[in-house]
């Protein structure tokens, strides 16, 4: 096991990550998702130093998720062209088209979910956000900003529960009925936003006192450059795309998103 | 290096009250400098004005000018401002925008375009100063609050400015990490030739290396410029009106000699030379006056209570009789479980193991409703409390639970309203109040229902003297009438004015439960991170020099 | 971004940080409607999923703050966990646009309560087209896909304009807002009055 995904630009990372994802949208048969998905994940596996206990977690959910995707397919789904050609599951007659159909869903979404989680599991993220900076000249400005009010996420949890014991030590009862609830919400949210924000202002003000301007003139402390081996993992990612679709063109499985009926 | 001269500034342009008014002064290289005045008389604004956030971030109008080193800060580059002034600020939470130690530091050096190799050398010099060079790697979310501070300090301290500004840099800390902190800027204050503007409402332990005071009055303008025994000597009452805190041992040989038990050369601002400015006080200032809790009816009782949080053991093994109409005070250390032991006890939390008797019944059989007509809970934050949109409905909510007449309710919220000094106040927005009034508003709303038994987690905490007497006041009344007080609180002086019973919290288990002049007779509360009152403290410190101006009055 | 101010940006992004949050929070609400009703049950909620866009544009009042806060928020969800990963951030992208599309329109002069409605729709427009391609609506009948689309409009203009603005407008009303476009034109209001 090698750490080579987590060595990789960031900003090349992602973009590989979303070229793929675009380029996967356009693909509607079961064959081509499948083989890429077991692809990622085996090369998430072999060159990538992540939290696997996270990772299985994740993807249990995420299956969880595209099996119940894949029943509202079958459920809710269009008439088919030939309705007699049908396939038995469970004692259930279900025309075959609709499987396709349903399955190509249900596989893109769990491809698409190896290929984020691929990104997700090996990247830091202020790191992302720096070389977002670095390469890709994204505003010192905005991403400074957006790397202050991540910082807040811890603290809106700590702040949320203080939050719900002091509503509860005033009497406040627990909401019935989606009125109530709405005005408990709202309850939770004033003060939890206010509170955000005064800090916001207030952090705003400290890195300014830090001398922080906004101008794209500075130096890093950590540098990102994008080398040969970044290149390497787009050109590959892409060619396995699609070395994947010559074979399953070959098969005979292999389908375009016509934008189906 | 500062000069400001005829400064005065308006938060909008059409108000005729300005934030700070028409003023002026220097400060010279090396010179240490003490900014005090009330809550809201314009401290803050003029740390803006100092460091070039003001006027590029002002929607206001200001005139007047400053310069630093003979650039006015109206025409001066944000970034060279910040090498030549840096500000340390109050809360620990909101300074950052990076996740770890190192980032932070080299935040501010990438700023003004430091070259990477100086940066790493610099975050690890500036480390080393602040003595958090273990922590380089470590996540800021995960250091404590006077690290945090500590880490505040070295972003600016990387910048290697001229002038040092700490804007009430160790309000939110606690006692022992606010002693760390002034002890670490008075070490480098001695390495580096700095200007510092210091701006605080505890003044113990700054006041020893204290060039001079500015202060400024509730109004924004300048009330005196010098040094501050002499303003507290030739007029003292101007500064108290204001509200402004003198430190502790001040004010007591003050009052003593108030009461003509106390003569001084000139007003002590340490008990170190407290022995050698006053010359006569009576011994019996010096003593109790409190009595001791009476054993009386038992409201509220834990036996052999025990928490556990994520497997870690937050409270250990507490008993724990709660008399009715007693004054209890909690204190321990940072992380002792004073916060938690309340939160159990007042039925906000469940302990894992034990129980916990309201009026003989278990405390998780109590009806909710029921329940919090007889327990009432001051939270750290007095925001988190409110849930409505001015300050007469706030105090009007728990009554309004019950089936009151809208007449009563009235009646009984103005009464309240008085109770706390907030009338006037009645439509406010609660948020748009001041620290001690939200504060105050926050325990109106917990004693409008006649509770009890009222919990309240350091309810002193950042505020100044006069808000903090005018809570405590209230407190004392609420007593008076019968309701049980506990409190969590890190200022030993409350303790030993107003509780007639103290716990001491270590590690989540209660390892002293007495009277505060008992604790004070202990050997060594040192070693639990606590300090002793101020009178104790002069008491000792007599005792050690064996100075003898203390004479007991016949 | 030279136009915006620090503090600006800061708020946007944790208004962001917590809509993220309550992003990441109604979709288990979503999958239950969708369990009963079926892939429609998502679009009475939709509404929710804008927003911060109307929220943040309302506050803050300059070009992009609809686009960048949902983008912001949607990155937010990924990173908590959101399963679609990357996809997601494009999502928030396309959302974003159309509700900044709305603003544009009245060229970032006007956010009445109409306004921000028509910002709540225009982004459930967008977000039906995207949708439509990536989650292969084509698989449902003619009628429901319709049917999904007029109940994600209505979502968008009731949760997102009409809460989003009563959220914000009692955010002004503690004062914290004081220093931003919300907060100066309510003072505006009140000293005119």
């Amino acid at each position: 096991m090698t750490s080579l995904l987590n060595q990789l630009n960031p900003s090349i990372k992602a973009f590989t990550v979303i070229l793929l994802v675009c380029l996967l949208t356009f693909v509607f048969d079961p064959f081509t998702p499948l083989v890429y998905c077991l692809f990622t994940i085996l090369l998430t596996f072999v060159c990538g130093k992540i939290a696997w206990k996270r990772y299985m977690l994740y993807f249990l959910i995420i299956i969880l998720l595209s099996v119940g995707m894949l029943w509202t397919t079958l459920a809710f789904a269009d008439e088919p062209n030939r309705p007699h050609d049908t396939m038995e599951i469970l004692f259930w007659d279900i025309p075959k088209e609709d499987v396709t159909v349903a399955l190509a869903l249900t596989l893109r979404m769990l491809a698409f979910a190896s290929l984020s989680f691929m990104f997700i599991f090996t990247t830091n993220m202020v790191h992302f956000i720096l070389s977002l900076m670095q390469q890709c000249k994204l505003s010192p400005k905005l991403a400074y900003g957006v790397l202050a009010g991540y910082r807040f996420l811890p603290l809106m949890k700590d702040e949320l529960n203080q939050i719900r014991a002091a509503h509860q030590i005033r009497g406040v009862r627990r909401a019935n009925g989606i009125k109530e609830s709405i005005q408990q919400y709202k309850r939770y949210a004033i003060p939890l936003l206010a509170g955000a924000i005064r800090k916001a202002e207030r952090t705003a003000v400290a890195m300014e006192s830090k001398g922080f301007s906004g101008e794209r003139q500075r130096t890093f402390y950590r540098t990102f450059t994008v080398k040969w081996q970044d290149w390497t993992f787009l050109v590959g990612m892409l060619l396995l795309f699609f070395i994947i679709i010559m074979i399953s063109i070959k098969l005979g499985y292999f389908s375009w998103y016509k934008g189906q009926f | 290096m500062i000069n400001v001269s005829n400064l005065s500034l308006w938060f909008h342009e059409d108000n005729d009250k300005p934030i700070i008014s028409n003023l002026s002064f220097q400060l010279d290289r090396g010179e240490t400098m003490l900014l005090l005045g009330p809550s809201g008389s314009g401290k803050s604004t003029l740390t803006h004005c100092l460091n070039g956030i003001y006027p590029r971030e002002l929607d206001g109008k200001m005139t007047g000018d400053v310069t630093i080193f003979g650039q006015s800060i109206h025409d001066a580059h944000p970034g060279t401002i910040s090498k030549q002034v840096g500000v340390v600020f109050q809360d620990p939470e909101s300074q950052f925008c990076m996740l770890t130690v190192e980032d932070e530091i080299a935040f501010g050096l990438e700023n003004i375009c430091t070259p990477p190799l100086e940066i790493s050398r610099k975050i690890d010099e500036v480390l080393q100063m602040v003595d958090l060079i273990d922590d380089k790697h470590s996540v800021i979310s995960s250091l404590s609050g006077g690290q945090k501070q500590k880490l505040a300090l070295a972003c600016v301290l990387a910048l290697e400015p001229e002038i040092l500004i700490l804007d009430e840099p160790t309000a939110n800390l606690d006692p022992q990490a606010t002693q760390e902190f002034i002890k670490t800027i008075q070490t480098i204050k001695q390495k580096k030739s700095m200007g510092i503007i210091v701006i605080e409402h505890q003044l113990e332990g700054w006041v020893s290396f204290i060039d001079r005071s500015f202060i400024l009055s509730k109004d924004g303008k300048c009330m005196y410029d010098g040094p501050l025994a002499r303003i507290i000597s030739d007029n003292k009452e101007s500064v108290l009106e204001e509200g402004i805190c003198l430190p502790k041992i001040t004010k007591l040989v003050l009052t003593a000699a108030e009461q003509n038990k106390a003569a001084y050369i000139s007003p002590p601002l340490t008990i170190k030379d407290t022995p050698s400015l006053v010359t006569y006080m009576d011994n019996s200032f010096l003593e109790k006056t409190i009595p001791a809790a009476h054993q009386a009816d038992i409201i509220l009782s834990a036996s052999r209570v025990t928490q556990n949080k994520k497997q870690k053991r937050v409270l250990h093994q507490i008993d724990f009789d709660l008399y009715e109409s007693s004054f209890v005070a909690i204190i321990g250390a940072n992380g002792s479980g004073k916060t938690s032991l309340t939160k159990v006890l007042s039925g906000i939390e469940a302990p894992t193991h034990g129980d916990i008797l309201l009026r003989q019944h278990p405390i998780r059989n109590w009806k909710e409703k029921l329940l919090r007509k007889e327990i009432g809970y001051v939270f750290q934050n007095p925001e988190h409390q409110f849930i409505t949109d001015t300050v007469f409905d706030e105090i009007a909510y728990s009554l309004r639970l019950h089936p009151y007449s809208e007449s009563y309710i009235e009646e009984k919220v103005h009464y309240t309203l008085v109770n706390c000094q907030l009338q006037g106040f009645e439509h406010r927005h609660p948020y748009s109040l001041s620290q001690g009034q939200k504060r105050r508003l926050s325990v109106a709303t917990m004693i409008v229902d006649e509770q009890k038994i009222l919990f309240l987690d350091e309810p002193t905490f950042g505020q100044d003297a006069a808000s903090t007497l005018k809570l405590m006041q209230m407190l004392k009344e609420r007593h008076a009438k019968g309701t049980s007080i506990i409190m969590v609180t890190h200022d030993m002086d409350i303790v030993d004015k107003y509780a007639d019973r103290v716990l001491v919290l270590e590690n989540g288990e209660i390892i002293r439960d007495q009277s505060p002049d008992q604790l004070w007779k202990d050997s060594d509360l040192r070693r639990w991170h606590l300090d002793y009152p101020t009178r104790i403290q002069l008491q000792q410190h007599l005792e050690v020099n064996q100075h003898d101006f203390a004479i007991k009055s016949t | 971004m030279n136009n915006w101010k620090l503090k600006e940006i800061i708020v946007m992004s944790v208004l962001s940080v917590v809509f993220g949050i309550v992003y990441l929070a109604f979709l288990p609400i979503g999958k239950i409607l969708v369990s009963f009703m079926g892939p429609i049950g998502y679009d009475f909620i939709f509404g929710i999923w804008f927003i911060v866009s109307i929220i943040a544009a309302y506050i803050i009042r300059k070009p992009g703050a609809a686009f960048l806060s949902e983008t912001i928020a949607a990155t937010v969800e990924m990173l908590l966990g959101n399963a679609m990963g990357p996809i997601i951030i494009i999502t928030g992208i396309i959302q974003g646009l159309g509700a900044e599309a709305a603003f544009a329109l009245t060229k970032w002069k006007r956010y009445s309560l109409w306004v921000l409605m028509l910002a709540g729709v225009g982004a459930a427009i967008f977000s039906f087209v995207w949708g439509y391609f990536r989650s292969g609506y084509a698989a449902l009948s003619t009628p429901y896909i319709l049917g999904m689309l007029c109940i994600r409009m209505i979502s968008g203009a009731i949760i997102s304009g009409l809460l989003g603005k009563a959220i914000s407008d009692s955010l002004a009303k503690t004062g914290v807002l004081s220093s931003f476009a919300l907060g100066k034109q309510i003072r505006k209001e009140r000293s005119a009055s």
